[in-house]
C-alpha cells in the first residue's frame, strides 16, 4: 500500500548508562550482586521519530552532536533494535558507515576488496566484474597486489570508499564521508554520489556540513535531543537550523561591558561587531604583503599573509579557523576555514598564531574587510567572531565593475582566419 | 519493533555461499600468512600431540588398544576440530565488532564461519589418517559414505553449543577462560584416547550424554573397523543436536540486537 523507499514511524529507542561500570566478568558480578543494575538510568536517545521518504529522494540529517543523528541512520540500516515504533525498508541498503570493515592490513589490496566486496552485500561475481572499476576508481593500480599494511590512511580509505560505492543499493545511507582522502577525491566522491541521485537511489545523509546538506538534499530533517524538530524542504531547515544555532552563539556571548579597541583604533562591541563566547580570543589580526611589510593596502593582484594571533585562556578541543573577505554591503567575496583535523594539535592553550598566506588577491579596486572567526570544532558556535573590524583597501590601475579582477588581456584575431 | 526490508532478492542464498566462502578464505589465509611452514601447521600440532600420547598410553600406561596410532589420531582429530570451533566460536562476535556494526550484515555466520574453518583443517589432515590406515592394512570400506553424516552431526552440535557461547560471551568476557577450563574436562570425558568401553556398563548411560562420545565412536568405526556406525545412537543424537542448534539459535537471534549495543 505505501510507496515509500523509508518508511519510519513512532521510532524511540533507549539507551542505558550505569552508574560506574556494568560488571564484564563473572567475578565482578559475583562481588558487586545486582546493585550495577539498579543503578542503572535509562536516556533516549530517539524520541517519536516519524518521517516518510519517497523512492529517489534525497534527504539531510542535521543537528548537534548527541542529537541522535547517526543512531537514527543505524536504525534504518537494521543494526540495533528500536524500543518502540517502526520501520519499514525497500531495497538493497547501501552504506557508506564504517568503511573498511574487515580489512585486514596483512592480506593484499586486492584480496581485500574481494572480502570487503562480499562483506558490503555483493557477491562474489558482482565484486568479480567490477573489480577494476573499484581498483580505477581507488587510483590504486600500482598497489593492489601489495599487502594493505604498506597503504596509507588515506589510500585504505579510498580503496573503502570504491567498493562502497560499486554497490548499486535502492537507499544509500551516508553518514559524515567528507573526512574521506583529499580534496580531489572528496570531489570525486560528490560525483558520485550525486551520479546515485540521478539514478534514482534514494540517500540519507548524516553530515554537520550545512552547505554539502542544502547543495544536495531535497529534504531535511532536523533532529535535536533525540527528537525531530523539524522535517521540509531543504533550504529552509537548514536556513532555520543556522539561525538558531546564531542565537546560540549569541546567547553564549558573555555579558562583558568593557569595550575593546583594535591596535588600529577600532572599537569591538560584543554583539555588534564580535560575536562569540570568548573561550578562544582574537587578539590581534596583522596583514603583510609580499615583502613582508605590515599593510593595510594592496595593488590588485598582489599577494598577502594574514596573520591571526589568538590566545585561550582554557584548553581548547581544536576549533576551526576561518577567514573571509567581504564587501561594505555584506557580499561575501571569498571564504575560508581550517579543518580541525590538520590542526598540528588536537588541544589549544596559551598565545598562538594562524597564518593564511594568499597568493594574489585579484579583487577589483575598494574597500574590503577581512573578517576572522574562531569556531568550536563542529561549528556548533564562535569562540570569537570579528565581523567588519578589519579593513583591507584594494587599488587598481583599472576601473573596474564586478568583483573579481583576474590577470587578463584582450587578443584581436585578423577576420580571415 | 518490526523492521521490515521488503526486497525481490532471490540472490539470498548466493549471496550468503559467498560471504561464507570469503570470510572462510580469509581465516584460512590469515592464519597461515607469513609463516614459514604454512598450512603445516595445522598438521603439525596433532601429530605433536599423537606423539606424546603414544609414549605414554603405548609404551609408560599400555592400553593394550590394537592399532592405537590410527586409533589415537582418529579421536585427536575429532576432538581438535571440536575444540578449536568452540575456543575461537566464543569469540567469533567480539572479536568481529567492526562486521557487526555494517547494516545488512547477518551476524549468524560469524560462528558458521568458525567451525567450517575448523573443519578444513581437519579434512586437510584426513590424508595423513589415511596413510596410517593404510600402515594398519586397513581397507578404505564403503562406509566412508557414512563419514558426511557424522560430520554434519558433529557440526550442527558445535555450531549449537557456539550459538549459545558467542552470545554469552558478549556479555561476559570471561566465558573464554571458563570454556578453557571446560573443554580441559570434556578431553577426559571424551574418548580421544581411550576406548569408551573402558567406562563401567552402570555410567555408560551418564557417559553417553556427550554426544562426542557417539561421534567419535562413530568415527573410529568408519576409519579402524571398517563398517558402518551404530546407526541408532547416531540418528538420536543427531536428532537431539539438531533441536539443540533450532533453541541456541533462538537465544543468539534474540540476542544479537544486543550486541550492537555492548560492543
Amino acid at each position: 500500500m505505501t510507496e515509500d523507499a523509508i518508511l519510519v514511524e513512532g521510532l524511540s529507542k533507549r539507551f542505558y548508562r550505569y552508574h560506574g561500570a556494568r560488571p564484564w566478568t563473572f567475578q565482578e558480578l559475583f562481588l558487586r550482586g545486582a546493585s550495577w543494575y539498579r543503578k542503572r538510568y535509562e536516556f533516549w536517545a530517539l524520541r517519536d521519530i516519524s518521517f516518510r521518504l519517497a523512492p529517489g529522494r534525497t534527504a539531510g540529517v542535521i543537528g548537534r552532536n548527541g542529537a541522535g543523528k547517526s543512531t537514527l541512520l543505524r536504525l534504518v540500516g537494521g543494526v540495533g533494535k528500536a524500543d518502540r515504533g517502526r520501520i519499514e525498508i525497500r531495497g538493497r541498503i547501501g552504506a557508506l558507515i564504517d568503511l573498511g570493515a574487515g580489512f585486514h592490513p596483512d592480506l593484499s589490496g586486492r584480496e581485500n576488496v574481494f572480502i570487503n566486496g562480499v562483506i558490503s552485500g555483493l557477491t562474489h561475481k558482482e565484486v568479480a566484474k567490477n573489480f577494476d572499476s573499484i581498483v580505477a576508481f581507488a587510483e590504486l593500480e600500482e598497489f593492489i597486489d601489495s599487502p594493505l599494511r604498506i597503504y596509507s590512511t588515506g589510500m585504505q580509505m579510498r580503496l573503502a570508499f570504491a567498493i562502497a560505492v560499486h554497490i548499486q543499493p535502492a537507499i544509500l545511507l551516508i553518514d559524515e564521508i567528507l573526512a574521506v582522502g583529499d580534496y580531489a577525491f572528496q570531489n570525486k566522491c560528490l560525483e558520485r554520489i550525486a551520479q546515485f541521485k540521478a539514478q534514482g537511489c534514494t540517500i540519507l545523509l548524516v553530515s554537520h556540513n550545512t552547505n554539502l546538506v542544502s547543495r544536495f538534499c531535497d529534504e531535511v530533517l532536523w533532529l535535536e535531543a533525540g527528537e525531530l524538530k523539524a522535517h521540509g524542504e531543504a533550504e529552509q531547515v537548514v536556513g532555520q537550523y543556522l539561525a538558531e544555532m546564531g542565537a546560540r552563539t549569541r546567547a553564549r556571548t558573555p555579558d562583558v561591558s568593557g569595550v575593546q579597541t583594535t591596535p588600529t583604533g577600532v572599537e569591538l562591541r560584543l554583539n555588534e561587531n564580535r560575536f562569540g563566547s570568548l573561550e578562544v580570543e582574537i587578539e590581534a589580526v596583522n596583514f603583510y604583503n609580499t615583502r613582508g611589510e605590515p599593510t593595510r593596502e594592496l595593488e590588485s593582484g598582489e599577494g598577502v599573509v594574514i596573520e591571526i594571533a589568538y590566545i585561550a585562556p582554557q584548553p581548547i578541543a581544536a576549533p576551526i579557523f576561518g577567514v573571509t573577505i567581504t564587501r561594505p554591503d555584506g557580499l561575501v567575496c571569498w571564504d575560508s576555514s581550517t579543518q580541525p583535523d590538520l590542526l598540528p594539535t588536537s588541544r589549544l592553550q596559551g598565545k598562538g598564531k594562524v597564518i593564511l598566506h594568499l597568493e594574489r588577491l585579484d579583487l577589483v579596486e575598494g574597500q574590503y574587510y577581512i573578517d576572522v572567526g574562531i569556531y568550536q570544532h563542529d561549528w556548533e558556535y564562535s569562540y570569537d567572531y570579528h565581523w567588519h573590524v578589519y579593513p583591507l583597501k584594494i587599488h587598481s590601475h583599472e576601473s573596474q565593475k564586478g568583483i573579481l579582477s583576474p590577470p587578463h588581456r584582450w587578443e584581436f584575431k585578423d577576420k580571415d582566419y | 519493533m518490526r523492521l521490515t526490508i521488503i526486497k525481490k532478492d532471490n540472490n539470498r542464498l548466493i549471496y550468503l555461499y559467498d560471504l561464507l566462502r570469503a570470510l572462510v578464505l580469509r581465516d584460512l589465509k590469515l592464519r597461515y600468512r607469513r609463516s614459514i611452514l604454512g598450512v603445516l601447521w595445522t598438521l603439525l600440532n596433532p601429530l605433536a600431540q599423537l606423539v606424546v600420547l603414544n609414549l605414554v598410553f603405548h609404551l609408560i600406561l599400555p592400553l593394550n588398544i590394537p592399532n592405537y596410532t590410527l586409533f589415537l589420531f582418529t579421536g585427536l582429530l575429532a576432538w581438535n576440530w571440536f575444540q578449536a570451533s568452540l575456543y575461537v566460536g566464543a569469540g567469533s562476535i567480539v572479536d568481529n565488532r567492526e562486521l557487526i556494526h555494517r547494516p545488512g550484515f547477518p551476524t549468524a555466520v560469524l560462528p558458521i564461519v568458525t567451525v567450517l574453518s575448523n573443519f578444513i583443517h581437519f579434512l586437510l589432515a584426513l590424508p595423513i589418517l589415511i596413510l596410517f590406515m593404510l600402515l594398519a592394512k586397513i581397507q578404505i570400506s564403503s562406509a566412508f559414505l557414512v563419514l558426511p553424516v557424522v560430520f554434519a552431526v558433529q557440526f550442527i552440535f558445535s555450531l549449537g553449543l557456539i550459538y549459545f557461547l558467542a552470545a554469552f560471551q558478549v556479555t561476559f568476557r570471561d566465558t573464554q577462560y571458563l570454556l578453557g577450563i571446560l573443554l580441559f574436562l570434556g578431553f577426559y570425558l571424551t574418548p580421544v584416547f581411550y576406548d569408551s568401553s573402558a567406562i563401567p556398563a552402570r555410567m555408560q548411560l551418564l557417559y553417553r550424554l556427550n554426544p562426542m562420545v557417539t561421534l567419535i565412536d562413530s568415527y573410529r568405526a568408519i576409519f579402524i573397523h571398517a563398517r558402518s556406525p551404530e546407526w541408532l545412537p547416531l540418528l538420536l543424537i543427531g536428532l537431539i543436536v539438531i533441536v539443540f542448534l533450532r533453541f541456541t539459535f533462538s537465544i543468539f537471534q534474540s540476542a544479537s540486537y544486543r550486541f550492537v549495543e555492548e560492543l
